[in-house]
Formats: C-alpha cells, sequence, structure tokens
C-alpha cells in the first residue's frame, strides 16, 4: 500500500481546516454553550433524585463522562452522509469516482485531516482541562493507550455506519431526513447523551448488541476506568473489533452492490 | 497506432419511474413499480486512435454525457462493448481512471479553499506522479500559460476562465492517454475560449493526447477537431472528418445582397426568379442560399443584376454551425 496517496489528503485537510478559522471559534463557543445546558440539565436531575449517586453514577461522574462525549464527538464526526448527499445530488460524484482510489478510502482520508484539527482543537484542550479541574477523576495510565486504540475503532466503525446511510441516497437522491433520523439514533444508543447506565434495562442490554455503543460508550468506558486490567478492556475491544470488521464489510458490499444499480444524475 | 478507444454496439437504457401529477399522483408513485425503459444510447460504435481530437456534438439531451460516463467506466453500457486503453473502464474503474483525464465544464475538482498548487501537489500523490514528470510537466504549461499568478491563488477567488483553464490543467497533469472535456468552454468571454483552445491544442501536440471533446460552441470545433461524430436520441448520425461534413450537405453558399425598396417584398420577387434558392431577409441584407451542385453563385448574380439595381454584395461560406443545425433539425437525409 502506497500510504504517500493518502497522507497527502490528511495534509491537505488540515490546510483547508486551518483557513476557516471563523468556523474553528463558532464551534468552540456551541460546545462550550452545549455544556453548559447539559451542566445544568444533570444538575436539576440530580437534585430531584434526592440522592448522591444515581445508577451508581455521582453527578461528576456524570458529568465527565459527558463533557468527553462531546469533545468525542466534535473530534470524531464526519459529516460524511452531507459530504456524499452533496456529492450525489450536484452530480460532482463522477469526478470522485475518476480518481484512482476507492470512492470509500478517498472520501475517508480526505477528512481524515480534521481529525488531526479537531483533535488538537477541542478534544485535547477538553481533556487537559477535565483532568486539571476534576483533580484526577480521569486515570492517566494504560488505559489511555487502550484508548487510544478504542477511539481508532471507533472512527472506523461511525465511519462505516455513515458510509452505510450515504449510499441510501444513491436511491433516494435527498439525504436530509434520513440522516437526521441516523443521527438521533446513534447519538442516543451510542451514549453520546445519555450515558448508557440511566437507560432502562431492557433498553441497555439491546443496546449492547447494537454497534452504536462502540463509538461512544466503550471508548469512554476504558478513559473512565479506573482499574483497567487486561480481563476486563480486551472483551471490550474485542466487541470493537468485531463491529469493525462487521460494518466496514456490510458497508463495502452495499456500497458496491448499489453502485451498479445507480445512474449517475446530471451532466 | 493503436487504437485508443474501441466502441462496438454499445446501447444504454435507464428504468425511469413514470410519474404521475399532482399530490396524489406523486404519493401513488411511492409505491409505483410503473417503470418505462428509455434508451439513451442506441447501437453506437466508433475507434478513435492516439493523438485525434474528436468533436462529440449533438442536441441537448442527445446521449452524449451517458456515452462519455461509459467510456469513463461510471456507467456500465446495458450491451455491447468498449476498449479504452485496452482496459474494460466499468470492470477496472479505479485503474483505468491513471490513464484518463476529466474536465466537466461546471464543476471543479480541484481543492476550493486550496491555492493551486496545492491541487497539483495533492493530484500529484494521487496519480503518483514521479518528481522529473512533474516538474516537467510545470515547465510545459508555464511556457503555454502563464500559470505563476494563478499556482498561489485560492481556486475559489478565480474567476470561472482561471478555473476552466486550471481544471484542464489538472486534468492532463497525470499526463494521462485519454482526456474528456465536457463543454470546457461554457460560460466564458471571447479571449478566454481563445486561450484555452491553443491549450487544448498545444497539449494534444506535444503529448500526444487523445481528447475527446463534447461541445454547443462550434468556434471550439472549428478550432480543435479534425473529427467529429453526431449523435441525436442516442443514435449516431454522423462520423467523418469536418471537411467531408460541408460537402455533405451539397455545396451550399449564400449570397447576401443589398437592394433599394422593400426587403421583404423584393425577397418574394427574387424568391420567385430563382426557385432553386432559399431566399429571406433581414433588416440589412437580402440572403440567398444556393446550392452550388445545382446552380453556380456566378451564374446567379448574373441574373439578378440583370433586373435589380444591387448596391452591395457579400459572399459567405456555410458555416460548420449551419451544417450542425441542418443536421439536428433535419437529421442525415
Amino acid at each position: 500500500m502506497n500510504l504517500k496517496k493518502y497522507l497527502t489528503l490528511t495534509r491537505a485537510g488540515i490546510i483547508e481546516a486551518l483557513q476557516f478559522r471563523l468556523s474553528a471559534f463558532v464551534m468552540f463557543a456551541g460546545n462550550i454553550l452545549y455544556l453548559i445546558v447539559v451542566y445544568f440539565l444533570w444538575k436539576a436531575i440530580y437534585a430531584s433524585a434526592g440522592t448522591d449517586v444515581v445508577n451508581g453514577m455521582t453527578f461528576s461522574d456524570t458529568l465527565i463522562y459527558l463533557v468527553l462525549a462531546t469533545a468525542l464527538y466534535s473530534f470524531t464526526e464526519m459529516y460524511t452522509v452531507w459530504e456524499m448527499g452533496r456529492a450525489i445530488q450536484s452530480g460532482k460524484i463522477v469526478l470522485d469516482l475518476l480518481k484512482p482510489m476507492e470512492y470509500r478510502s478517498y472520501l475517508f482520508w480526505s477528512y481524515s485531516g480534521s481529525f488531526v484539527t479537531n483533535f488538537c482543537t477541542t478534544f485535547l484542550p477538553t481533556f487537559i482541562a477535565v483532568c486539571i479541574v476534576t483533580h484526577g477523576a480521569v486515570p492517566l495510565g494504560i488505559n489511555l493507550l487502550y484508548f487510544a486504540v478504542s477511539v481508532v475503532m471507533a472512527i472506523v466503525i461511525n465511519y462505516s455506519i455513515d458510509y452505510l446511510v450515504g449510499t441510501i441516497c444513491l436511491f433516494t437522491e435527498s439525504i436530509w431526513g434520513i440522516n437526521i433520523m441516523k443521527q438521533v439514533v446513534v447519538l442516543l444508543l451510542s451514549g453520546a447523551t445519555i450515558p448508557l447506565a440511566f437507560f432502562p434495562d431492557t433498553l441497555r442490554r439491546v443496546a449492547y448488541f447494537l454497534p452504536f455503543q462502540s463509538i461512544y460508550n466503550a471508548p469512554l468506558t476504558i478513559l473512565l476506568d479506573r482499574s483497567a486490567r487486561p480481563e476486563t478492556v480486551l472483551p471490550v475491544l474485542g466487541l470493537q473489533l468485531f463491529w469493525c470488521v462487521f460494518m466496514v464489510l456490510l458497508s463495502k458490499l452495499f456500497w458496491k452492490a448499489s453502485l451498479r444499480q445507480i445512474t449517475v444524475n446530471g451532466g | 497506432m493503436s487504437s485508443m478507444i474501441e466502441i462496438k454496439n454499445v446501447t444504454k437504457e435507464f428504468k425511469v419511474l413514470n410519474r404521475r401529477e399532482g399530490l396524489k399522483g406523486s404519493l401513488k408513485d411511492l409505491f409505483s413499480r410503473d417503470y418505462k425503459t428509455v434508451r439513451a444510447v442506441d447501437n453506437i460504435s466508433m475507434t478513435v486512435e492516439q493523438g485525434e481530437i474528436v468533436g462529440y456534438l449533438g442536441p441537448n439531451g442527445a446521449g452524449k454525457s451517458t456515452t462519455i460516463k461509459m467510456m469513463t467506466g461510471v456507467l456500465e453500457p446495458t450491451s455491447g462493448e468498449i476498449l479504452v486503453a485496452g482496459n474494460v473502464p466499468y470492470k477496472n474503474r479505479t485503474q483505468n481512471a491513471q490513464h484518463i483525464g476529466v474536465v466537466f465544464g461546471q464543476r471543479t475538482q480541484l481543492w476550493w479553499a486550496l491555492p493551486l498548487v496545492e491541487s497539483f501537489r495533492i493530484l500529484k500523490d494521487i496519480y503518483r506522479i514521479s518528481d522529473a514528470d512533474y516538474d516537467g510537466m510545470l515547465k510545459l504549461y508555464q511556457s503555454l500559460v502563464d500559470i505563476e499568478p494563478l499556482l498561489h491563488k485560492p481556486v475559489r477567488q478565480m474567476s470561472l476562465g482561471q478555473r476552466t483553464l486550471s481544471d484542464i490543467l489538472a486534468a492532463f497533469l497525470h499526463n494521462p492517454k485519454i482526456v474528456f472535456l465536457d463543454e470546457p468552454t461554457i460560460g466564458l468571454d471571447v479571449s478566454m475560449k481563445a486561450k484555452i483552445r491553443t491549450l487544448i491544442h498545444a497539449l494534444n501536440e506535444q503529448k500526444q493526447t487523445t481528447v475527446i471533446l463534447t461541445t454547443h460552441d462550434m468556434g471550439d470545433v472549428d478550432a480543435l477537431c479534425r473529427r467529429i461524430v453526431i449523435i441525436d436520441k442516442g443514435k449516431m448520425l454522423y462520423d467523418n472528418d469536418t471537411e467531408h461534413l460541408k460537402s455533405f450537405f451539397g455545396a451550399y453558399r449564400t449570397l447576401k445582397i443589398r437592394v433599394g425598396g422593400d426587403l421583404k417584398e423584393q425577397a418574394e420577387q427574387i424568391g420567385k426568379h430563382l426557385p432553386d434558392c432559399a431566399v429571406s431577409a433581414d433588416d440589412e441584407w437580402i440572403s440567398v442560399l444556393v446550392n452550388e451542385e445545382k446552380q453556380r453563385v456566378m451564374d446567379v448574380l448574373t441574373q439578378l443584376q440583370k433586373e435589380y439595381r444591387i448596391r452591395d454584395m457579400q459572399l459567405e461560406e456555410i458555416s460548420t454551425e449551419d451544417v450542425i443545425k441542418k443536421i439536428y433539425e433535419e437529421g442525415v437525409n
């Protein structure tokens, strides 16, 4: 594999992202606003519960989890579905298909530059801030390594789900509704908006059988696990790996089958 | 010389849903299985040799883009065979991409926010162009057009003309065997059009690149193409050189004369005198379309001179545009 042709896309993505400074600031401000809402919402929830520990999590546990989930979201979210929808509707996809590279890789690596910039501008600062403010509530040890592996797999799973949904656009030629639905399902069932511990038992069990929890719940659990041992971490990573392989294959097959069916519009 | 493109009896059909009108109809359409088959390309065959520039013409909706998409491998033909640079394009689209370049007039493949040179560097890595080839190509570009000011300008700040020029340079960058240009001069001013024509001509000559050019601008055809292919409603109407095209429709020439009095009335009278010619009048001229196989222009002129006081005259060769228009409207026969 010639890595250079992929990394050049990453590099372009970084330069491109740096051109739009204002959008980075606006996104940052938006995240802060969201976190303020989260803070007061959960404060009210804990106040009305009357106890310090709800579903095995204290207020600060919950808050740390959600702050990191938000940071992780703004770092890994790829907007692949929008990108594909736009390319398909405008017909630009024809040009992308004619690159000497699979469309799937082309799209992924074109976006990968944002991982680097978003990691540096949102996730890393948030993570450091959380560590300082909470005086070591986040364990810093081997779990960081597990976390890194976990996040990479989470990104791949998330991308595959996006790619799968984006492929549907080849048939519908409109993507708005489908994408909104996807976003709600993913954000809820992955534990990005509400920790899975707060789910009713049945729903939680269902959620564990779905790929979504591997995107946010799995890496965050690993990161916040104070006693990270191979016996507890490996099953989580194993499950992620399974979904990784499964979703990649599924989205690839679906794309391949769909592409045969399509007529590319425009032109 | 080997054939770059071989197309044999290619047909492409689309299934289109029969849409109904109104809200009720739209709701019914959600569950409809009522498809009709549209034949966008109907039994087309042609062979293109290396280094040729072929004008691919036809009215809007004739099936040009569909053919191009099949040649690039984005669409699979319903039946028939296509070979592009020895490959079946839709089977190994990704490998095939290495040998072809495309420009679609209204879209850009360049990186919107970045200076042009960054787009070139990305393409260099994606297409795995060696440093020597890349530098050589940039030098060639520099000798053909003044690209230095363009290189450091973000694509989004370019004018349409500059962007199209850049897109063409980008399509040729990896020295492909074939370049497909889909309406490259659409919406450009006269001087930019001329610049782009010169560029395409030079690149074709220097690199022996085969070029398939679709356009509605006959200026492009006159400047670049020695051979044209015309299709309409998916069917091939004409495939030959442009010289042949003119004689194909008889040796038509237009004689324009200016006489005194009301031009419309005069034109009618002249029409009666010359039953073999089509006579029409505008605000300034009376035009007489003469078929030289039947009647010589000189004879017509002498005849007219006997009866009318001709103040001024012009002789026009029939233009490619006129011929194409005639083909679009009437077909070959």
